[in-house]
């Protein structure tokens, strides 16, 4: 028999203390797509990046065809013919399709239009025999997230490479662009290529692998054929316990059937023909409408890339709009800077915690009252109030579980579920009307994710309106009272509860509205239900 | 005031030849800048190089001697800089102005030391003006481009060469991808310390060279203060230029341009007694950076700031 | 890791062992600066002990010595605290020249043409001396908060245009006549002069300076508005998602450096100069700068460093009289101590 492509056994990998890899044997044979399955945190990027040369393990062996190779940069991968597609996609936007294949390839000082001419050709070539059309003179930034990631494929292909890892390619796609790619992948795989394909999609691992390896906590838990297992037995083996499959949010709905009532007569939050330029100058919201009541989650759904971020930063007031009006409790803020607005009642969880939520350098204590430092009774206008802040922080520590040694602790040590406890915890707790919820679980794990959509929901029954921003469909249904999808900056489609489906809300966040689905009218999204 | 006298082809022949040093370090700032790093020592390296060349011209009595001790000045200082952002990753605003501080002192002592204080200011022989046969006669152009010194030609040749080395080269495109989003070209095996190392010494050399050309190919003496805010000038240019080292090359020769006007208005209209005081014209360089600079902030739609500038690379575990 | 990501000293947590690092890469930047000057004495041609040793005399060695090393020390106080609370939001202004000769312009101005009695004009003129240096530093924040321009070069820039309006105004308008074209104004009336402190020979502006670092302490470790600057300073974005008007902050802190800069323009002339010269300031605005990052940013830490540096410039004028020593090695000492300073603080930290 042939050996594997790839033999990996007894990878041991510590970060700081920290096993992330224990011992883990993988193997990957030609012409099979392995599917690798685990909670955040459970070790299959740490597993792909050592494959891939970006981290060195600690102990155990690589052979690659049989024979043992020592990968210490991505670029021994490579040689090996082993590429990476990276969740985040790993391209210049600045630079063109070919420019990007290029980069880093050994071989002559110039770039003359001649080898661009051979590269271009080249993908051209690569691009037709799999079904990967992109042209390769389009600079990476103009292109569809869809695009970028047939690029990133290409550019694996383009270097000649036998073993494909792909980390989480269907995350950031619209479910008709996965069904363009999951085919695609297979026709790789029957070419003989072989295909990693992390994920944590069950019924994508099923339907389209030939054999699963599931990791949890550093640790090789099995490696199964998808006809020996079923979906309750995967996620049982993922979190080492018996769960309902609506914690891993597979078919969940938290929100009964009608959704719940608004519980204010006038909308907290009230968007008109909203537009705005994102970074590159480009509108990036055209006549975003809706309205939001107390006592509700309205969730904005949609494929990353479409308008999120504009909009979300456009309602904290970080980046002003071209045209419309944000009004918040029936006050005009459309030109007032985030203090006015939170003065209103605003809270705000934003999308990027690190980036936007905390502040890394400053401790625990601060981190949780730093939006009001100067009010009472944390502190007048000459002089912060050191016990009066440590006494809230000791509270909200205890009230939203959050794990520290101390509280002088910095914020930049928690881990990704922490932090968002702290965000959590600090526009909870002043007081809000509103909150604005970016990406509230977005790389958070079960645990962290139950507890953020249980707070949520405590505060919605609390009267709070909430905006949940959102691309993670699993999370949109559960929490959801009504949902408009935005895409390509434009809200293409509302419905409330009782016509939320999974499916119409995929397809419209592919910017595919069936024709009974109501297309987003100013008037229909504002009117109560 | 005769005004055929002020605006005469004379005014362009002075005013670039007054641009050229500004437009190089610019060029150099361009480069380093599109590969990430903020360089605001640029200051403080032309006016190393500017000793160095002196110095070196003075004692050798040879120009080239002095160009080639501007430029290795200059790559020395673009090393300081490469270690201080690149090597220990400290923040690139506080590193340049040090650098800048560091130089002047170390220069200010350096001069006394070879020079003395005292007496006549030393002072070495200007450059030949070459006429470039055939091309000096082309009316207009010949006598403003055709008739200056040679280093006004090498650095001509140089920008476009800068250009392409980063345009048009495997070296440049790295260059590009590292100032943009290095953790993509980390990925693909591209050394992003390395090349933006490189790349602050590429922009070394042009602080250097434009020193070298300050001294050797225009003023002819030393002073401290010779340099005169040239470098900072040369850092607005490079936002004025959106990056682009032949747009940036271009704004610095119109800048000289202005500059010469003011400096003929300002002796045409007789110095200190005239009735617009000469102040106006010593400042008016500087407010036109800065209106420059400003509109050129404000006007750009779309950013042209390459996206990782002054933001160290630190690899960081994708989990 | 820049010195803001990495954070500084934070009130209320216990970093002792970051303080003492911190302390100790001072104490051998001290050291290293005068190895660097005892070599660079040698280079010279020179003695470096008797160097050392007119340094010294020169600075500490009779009243009038201390009282020439607290009044070099005052303006290098003043701005180098004004600029260290910049510092800390991550607002770079490097125009306090320029900020220095706009407050001594607008204050020497009141000073010279107002009529009345003393003490009242000398308030008057220290009120116009910050708010002209505050006003001029609130165009660059201006700049900055509104359209993202870059303050480094904006302030750099309004340095010229600050210094050639003063040349002016001094040479024209308030010019001396007796002085023909010279670049000096009229004499100020006795009365507007600062009184001097008895047996110190020197001014009671270096009490202003000197009270200048509780205040300034205060404000940064204690109030929020020093909090708010901090958190600026680490993560601008999330404090502006914290309700923070990072704008008008910034704005703030450029008026606030501008205004002690102009204030210490003021006080060299009314305490120092009597006219409005180019005496008023020898780079003082630039090496505020090395004060503010040799202080650390804090306000002990800047009171410390501009004795250092004042030490350094007097002590290195006497060197240079008594010994025929050049007194730009000072110049080189001084460049060469922020260097080590900057490269020592970031191993230090390395360490950790």
């Amino acid at each position: 028999m042939k050996p594997p492509v790839v033999a990996m056994r007894g990878i041991v990998k510590r970060f700081e203390g920290v096993t992330a890899l224990d011992g883990v044997d993988f193997e990957l044979r030609g012409g099979e797509i392995h599917g690798l399955l685990g909670e955040n945190g459970a070790g299959k990027t740490t597993l792909m990046n050592v494959l891939y040369g970006l981290q060195e393990p600690e102990a155990g062996t690589i052979e690659v065809d049989g024979r043992p190779v020592r990968l210490r940069s991505s670029q021994d991968a490579i040689a090996h013919g082993i590429g990476m597609v990276h969740q985040h996609f790993m391209l210049v936007p600045t630079l063109t399709v070919a420019e990007n294949m290029l980069l880093g390839e050994r071989g002559g000082l110039l770039v003359r239009r001649r080898r661009l001419r051979a590269a271009a050709e080249r993908i051209r070539e690569r691009a037709e025999r799999y079904g990967l059309e992109v042209n390769p003179d389009a600079r990476v930034w103009q292109l569809s997230v869809g695009e970028q990631q047939r690029v990133e494929i290409l550019r694996a292909l383009y270097r000649d490479a036998r073993v494909l890892i792909l980390d989480e390619p269907t995350a950031s796609l619209t479910p008709p662009e996965t069904e363009q790619l999951l085919p695609r992948l297979r026709a790789l795989a029957d070419e003989g290529a072989a295909i990693v394909f992390i994920t944590h999609h069950l019924e994508e691992v099923l339907a389209w692998t030939d054999r699963i390896t599931v990791l949890r906590h550093g640790k090789l838990v099995e490696t199964v054929r998808p006809q020996e297992t079923s979906a309750v037995a995967l996620a049982r083996s993922m979190v080492g316990r018996d769960v309902t499959l609506k914690e891993l949010g597979v078919e969940v709905s938290t929100a009964d059937e009608t959704g719940h009532a608004p519980t204010s007569d006038a909308p907290l939050l009230a968007v008109r023909g909203l537009e705005c330029r994102g970074d590159l100058g480009v509108t990036a919201l055209h006549g975003v409408e809706f309205a939001l009541y107390g006592g509700e989650i309205v969730a904005i759904a949609g494929v990353e890339g479409n308008g999120q971020a504009e909009l979300e930063e456009v309602l904290c007031g970080l980046r002003p709009p071209t045209a419309g009006t944000v009004a918040i409790a029936g006050r005009d803020v459309t030109h007032e800077p985030t203090a006015a607005r939170l003065a209103r009642g605003l809270g705000i969880v934003p999308s990027d915690r690190y980036r936007r939520g905390v502040i890394r350098a400053l401790p625990v204590a601060e981190n949780l009252v730093f939006d009001r430092i100067g009010e009472l009774p944390f502190g007048t206008p000459f002089r912060v109030r050191r016990k009066a802040v440590a006494s809230r922080a000791r509270e909200l520590v205890d009230r939203f579980s959050i794990r520290v040694s101390r509280l002088d602790q910095l914020a930049g040590t928690l881990s990704g579920g922490n932090a968002q406890r702290i965000v959590l915890a600090r526009a909870l707790s002043r007081g809000v009307r509103l909150l604005l919820a970016a990406q509230p679980t977005r790389g958070l794990d079960v645990g962290g994710m139950e507890f953020v959509w249980a707070r949520l929901d405590e505060a919605r029954r609390a009267g709070v309106g909430i905006l949940l921003v959102s691309t993670d469909l699993d999370e949109v249904m559960a929490l959801a009272d009504r949902c408009c999808v935005l895409y390509r900056g434009r809200i293409v489609a509302s419905w409330s509860r009782r016509e939320l489906d999974r499916e119409r809300i995929g397809l419209a966040m592919g910017g595919v509205v069936e024709a009974p689905g109501r297309p987003a009218g100013a008037g229909e999204v504002l009117t109560r239900r | 005031m005769n005004w055929s006298d002020i605006v005469g082809l004379g005014l362009f022949a002075s005013g670039l030849q007054l641009a050229m040093p500004t437009a190089l370090a610019a060029v150099g700032e361009a480069f380093s800048e599109r590969a990430g790093v903020l360089n605001l020592g640029l200051e403080g390296m032309m006016l190393g190089g500017a000793l160095a060349a002196f110095a070196a011209d003075y004692h050798s009595g040879s120009a080239a001697v002095g160009v080639l001790a501007g430029v290795g000045v200059g790559v020395l200082l673009g090393a300081l800089k490469a270690f201080l952002s690149v090597t220990l990753k400290t923040e690139q605003v506080i590193n340049g102005i040090v650098l800048v501080i560091f130089v002047q002192g170390v220069t200010a002592f350096a001069y006394e030391r070879l020079f003395g204080s005292a007496g006549t200011q030393p002072e070495i022989p200007a450059l030949q003006t070459v006429r470039v046969p055939g091309l000096a006669s082309v009316p207009w152009v010949g006598p403003v481009v055709f008739e200056q010194n040679v280093l006004f030609y090498v650095s001509l040749a140089l920008v476009p060469a800068v250009w392409l080395l980063l345009q048009r080269t495997s070296f440049g495109l790295a260059v590009r991808a590292v100032g943009e989003s290095p953790a993509a070209a980390d990925s693909v095996a591209v050394r992003v310390d390395l090349v933006r190392w490189l790349a602050l010494l590429v922009c070394g050399a042009m602080a250097g060279f434009a020193g070298a050309v300050l001294v050797i190919g225009d003023v002819t003496l030393f002073g401290t203060n010779v340099t005169a805010g040239r470098g900072w000038v040369a850092v607005a240019l490079v936002i004025f230029g959106r990056w682009n080292p032949l747009i940036v090359f271009g704004g610095a020769l119109l800048f000289g341009i202005t500059d010469a006007l003011q400096l003929r208005i300002q002796a045409a209209s007789g110095g200190s007694n005239s009735a617009v005081p000469f102040e106006v014209f010593q400042a008016l360089p500087y407010v036109l950076t800065l209106a420059v600079m400003v509109l050129a902030t404000v006007a750009q739609r779309r950013s042209a700031q390459p996206a990782a500038l002054g933001i160290p690379f630190r690899k960081e575990v994708i989990e | 890791m820049t010195a803001a990501e990495t954070g500084f000293v934070l009130p209320g947590v216990s970093r002792r062992g970051a303080q003492a690092r911190t302390l100790l890469v001072s104490a051998a930047g001290v050291v290293l600066a005068f190895l660097v000057g005892g070599l660079l004495v040698l280079v010279a041609g020179g003695r470096p002990v008797a160097a050392f040793r007119s340094m010294f005399s020169g600075t500490l060695g009779s009243g009038f010595a201390i009282g020439e090393l607290l009044v070099t020390a005052a303006p290098l106080l003043l701005i180098g605290l004004g600029l260290a609370l910049a510092f800390r939001g991550r607002v770079y202004n490097i125009g306090a020249e320029g900020q220095l000769f706009v407050g001594a312009l607008a204050g020497g101005t009141v000073a010279l043409e107002l009529g009345g009695p003393g003490p009242l004009l000398i308030a008057l003129a220290m009120v116009a001396g910050i708010a002209g240096g505050a006003l001029w530093a609130s165009v660059v924040g201006v700049l900055r908060a509104r359209f993202r321009v870059n303050e480094v070069i904006s302030s750099l820039l309004m340095n010229y245009v600050g210094i050639f309006g003063f040349d002016y105004v001094v040479r024209k308008p308030l010019g001396d006549p007796a002085a023909g074209n010279a670049l000096a104004s009229r004499q100020l009336p006795d009365e507007t002069m600062l009184p001097s402190i008895p047996h110190l020979f020197a001014h009671v502006g270096i009490f202003v300076a000197l009270g200048a670092v509780p205040v300034v302490w205060y404000a940064m470790r204690v109030t929020p508005f020093g909090f708010r600057v901090r958190m600026m300073g680490l993560n601008p974005e999330a404090t502006q998602v914290a309700g923070v008007d990072t704008r008008r902050l910034i704005v703030v802190l450029m008026a606030v450096s501008g205004g002690l800069a102009g204030l210490a323009g003021v006080i060299q002339v009314v305490g120092v100069e009597g006219r409005m010269d180019g005496g008023i300031s020898a780079s003082y605005g630039f090496t505020a700068i090395v004060v503010a990052l040799l202080g650390r940013l804090t306000a002990p830490g800047v009171l410390a460093a501009a004795l250092l540096i004042a030490f350094l410039n007097v002590g290195g004028q006497a060197m240079s009289v008594d010994n025929g020593l050049p007194y730009s090695i000072v110049l080189a000492i001084e460049g060469v101590f922020v260097l080590f300073v900057l490269i020592a603080d970031r191993f230090a930290r390395a360490a950790r």
